[in-house]
């Protein structure tokens, strides 16, 4: 009996030190402090980079004395690249952490539903990394994108592949967002200016493995170009079972943005030769603050050549700090909805932000893609050597107007 | 058209391999230990790491990779049968009792490996690059290395492990715990040390199927939670504790999957193998080479 008691005193001490360490009390937004949730794709290696980069750009304001004397408070969570899990980061920014603005997320999947959340609570939204052109379609007034849309990666694709490899494409894509956009626009892109059909298109799993089977069927039909998209690994899966089954390398390999994350390069090694992918950034940009912000990263973070993810994570926290600064903050319970309205219409008022990205980013007020995709400049980078000490060379830099009809 | 069939057959033929190995492994615990052992897909994806460390860090060939992480992996088979597995049995009332208990620590073991893997190599996909060659041409046909190393590879595992069991003492010593473990323990078996070697050699077959797909479909933590499910459906095709019908189950669900995808759709490919699943079950409820009611002696 005695025993049977020390194990319930120790079971219910045990249960509330659980219960005092992780039901820590919900945040106030009278504190003064301005509260940013940031949830991104943190579960490889350059992911965790991604969101300590967006943390500490946004945090080191504080060591100045804040924006407008105020402080800072970055909420940093980790979805996956899960829509469930951004859904509960997001909840848990809004309702329990209060936060004046939310930072999210890397895959299309997460940030699409994340959306309908902070349209239907009011609280601004700025996407760093989705790409599917639907974040931004779907009306709401709160979304910013500073990522450049897959709308505009498509027509860069398309053209210079239809110009230089020719119109039979053929799609293999997975089932996540952003891989679905890719192709989708690819596809609508292709018909509605060469009048071209897809040769072959199927979409797999995210899971799968084993491509070999479409990639037979690919071979078999001819096509001109290969168009990929997935998430990195399956990029990467793809463009070595490609050359496995003996897809010759005259057919041009095109995938999704995701192909820039540099593990593509590591995993595929030499397979990855001759793919070609669009991207917001690249590391041999020569532009002066493009190669500060490589050297900072390459010291800061270890990364040899960083990605566009890393550039986008680090433009949005710079977008976030200029429209926090012009925003008027009261920072009480009482102005919390107010404050985030302000931060909404401080951000639909950024113009002409030059930073890391091609060209500039540019917001307005109306709940459109026109307005809200505020970078729309692609270039279009090769990899030309595989492996850990990958390169590439960029094809061409293009930028678009707003409504280009996509 | 044929010869795009032929290609199709044999994609599925060399990963029809790597399912036959894992779902030889489940048959063969199935058989000695009366459990259904659902960590088997880690096993795999830890004989898969190891063959990469030793691939990596001690920058050996693949040959010798392969064997040593198949060895290896046959140690930690050993080990987690008789550290965590052995209590259980005996607790459950003996070694022919496989009850509920089993296939939970089976789950709890799948959870353990996969979270132990996770704080040592992390979530990301790693590359384990084999220079295999150029394919071998066969007319219009171009069948590359990595395929021929599966199919090579996994029928000689086959044929050694058949030798083993039909030609050698420990062989006979398997087999009769196998078929019952009290007459084989009154015969002077070490009943045991063989249920550990049954395990061993399990764990070892899935290492072997790790390592061979590994240079395709790279490492990572989660690369166990396909197979098994392949390999289970494989393994009940063939005939549940069958080991013929295991590498009859591996063959006939990775070849159905190909041509399905090449030929139907590759979307839902995963949908094949369950189709098959259950018109085997509908024709012949036991599997292929099962038998109809499996009493033990």
């Amino acid at each position: 009996m005695a025993i049977d008691m020390k194990r319930t005193f120790l079971g219910l001490a045990a249960a509330g030190a659980l219960a005092l360490g992780t039901g820590a009390p919900p945040a106030h937004a009278q504190d003064g402090v301005i509260r940013i949730g940031v949830t991104l794709r943190m579960v490889v290696e350059n992911g965790l980079k991604y969101g300590q980069m967006a943390k500490e750009e946004l945090e080191a304001v504080n060591a100045a004395g804040g924006i407008n004397g105020k402080k800072i408070e970055v909420i940093l969570l980790d979805d996956e690249c899960k829509p469930d899990k951004g859904i509960a980061n997001v909840n848990r920014f809004i309702h329990q952490n209060k936060v004046h603005l939310v930072m999210g997320s890397t895959c299309s999947s997460v940030s699409l539903p994340m959306v309908d959340v902070t349209a239907k609570e009011e609280v601004p939204q700025i996407v760093p990394h989705s790409t599917n052109t639907n974040v931004t379609k779907k009306g709401s007034a709160w979304v910013f994108r500073t990522s450049v849309s897959e709308r505009f990666y498509a027509a860069v694709h398309a053209k210079y592949l239809a110009e230089n490899a020719g119109k039979k494409v053929a799609y293999l894509y997975t089932n996540d967002g952003a891989a679905i956009g890719f192709a989708n626009d690819y596809m609508a892109y292709m018909k509605r200016t060469y009048s071209a059909e897809p040769v072959y298109q199927a979409q797999m799993q995210e899971t799968d493995l084993d491509f070999r089977a479409h990639l037979l069927k690919i071979k078999s039909v001819g096509a001109d170009v290969l168009a990929i998209g997935g998430q990195l690994d399956a990029i990467a899966r793809i463009s070595q079972q490609a050359l496995e089954v003996g897809i010759p390398s005259k057919v041009r390999r095109v995938a999704a943005s995701a192909a820039s994350n540099a593990p593509v390069p590591e995993l595929a090694g030499d397979a990855v030769v001759g793919l070609i992918y669009a991207a917001a950034f690249n590391c041999k940009d020569e532009r002066p603050v493009a190669q500060a912000f490589v050297k900072m990263v390459q010291e800061k973070y270890k990364v040899r050549c960083p990605d566009h993810d890393f550039s986008q994570a680090y433009e949005t926290a710079q977008i976030v700090k200029q429209a926090l600064t012009a925003a008027k903050l009261g920072l009480t319970d009482a102005t919390l909805k107010a404050d985030r309205l302000a931060i909404r219409d401080a951000l639909a008022n950024v113009k002409n932000f030059t930073g890391l990205a091609s060209g500039p980013i540019n917001f307005c007020a109306d709940p459109t893609p026109q307005c809200r995709d505020g970078n729309r400049t692609g270039i279009l980078v090769e990899y030309t050597k595989g492996g850990k000490d990958f390169d590439t060379k960029v094809l061409a830099r293009v930028s678009f107007e707003p409504d280009f009809g996509l | 058209m044929i010869d795009y069939a032929i290609d199709l057959c044999i994609i599925g033929l060399s990963v029809g391999m790597v399912y036959a190995l894992v779902a030889l492994g489940i048959s063969l615990i199935f058989s000695g230990l009366d459990i259904v052992h659902f960590a088997h897909g880690e096993i795999y994806m830890i004989g898969a790491f190891i063959g990469l460390m030793l691939f990596q860090k001690l920058a050996l060939p693949y040959v010798p990779t392969l064997l040593l992480a198949v060895i290896l992996t046959g140690f930690v088979g050993v080990f987690i049968e008789r550290v965590f597995y052995r209590r259980l049995t005996r607790a459950g009332g003996g070694y022919t009792v496989a009850g509920m208990g089993m296939v939970i620590v089976g789950f709890g073991m799948s959870i353990v490996l996969q979270n132990v893997a996770f704080l040592i190599w992390g979530p990301k996909p790693f590359p384990f690059p084999v220079p295999f060659g150029r394919p071998i041409e066969l007319g219009n046909l171009a069948l590359p290395m990595s395929y021929v190393w599966i199919v090579v590879t996994a029928l000689t595992l086959m044929a050694a492990l058949h030798l083993v069991l039909r030609k050698t003492m420990i062989g006979l010593a398997i087999r009769a715990v196998a078929h019952n473990k009290d007459i084989a323990y009154l015969s002077g078996v070490n009943v045991p040390l063989m249920i550990s070697t049954i395990f061993g050699i399990a764990c070892a077959l899935g290492a072997a199927a790790g390592v061979l797909i590994a240079p395709i479909n790279y490492v990572q933590v989660q690369m166990g939670v396909g197979i098994l499910i392949k390999a289970f459906a494989a393994a009940v095709v063939g005939g549940f504790g069958s080991l013929p019908g295991a590498v009859l189950g591996g063959l006939l669900v990775g070849v159905v999957e190909s041509l399905g995808a090449g030929f139907i759709s590759g979307t839902y490919k995963d949908i094949y193998a369950f189709v098959l699943l259950i018109v085997v079950l509908m024709v012949k409820p036991s599997g292929i080479l099962g038998v109809a009611a499996k009493v033990k002696a």
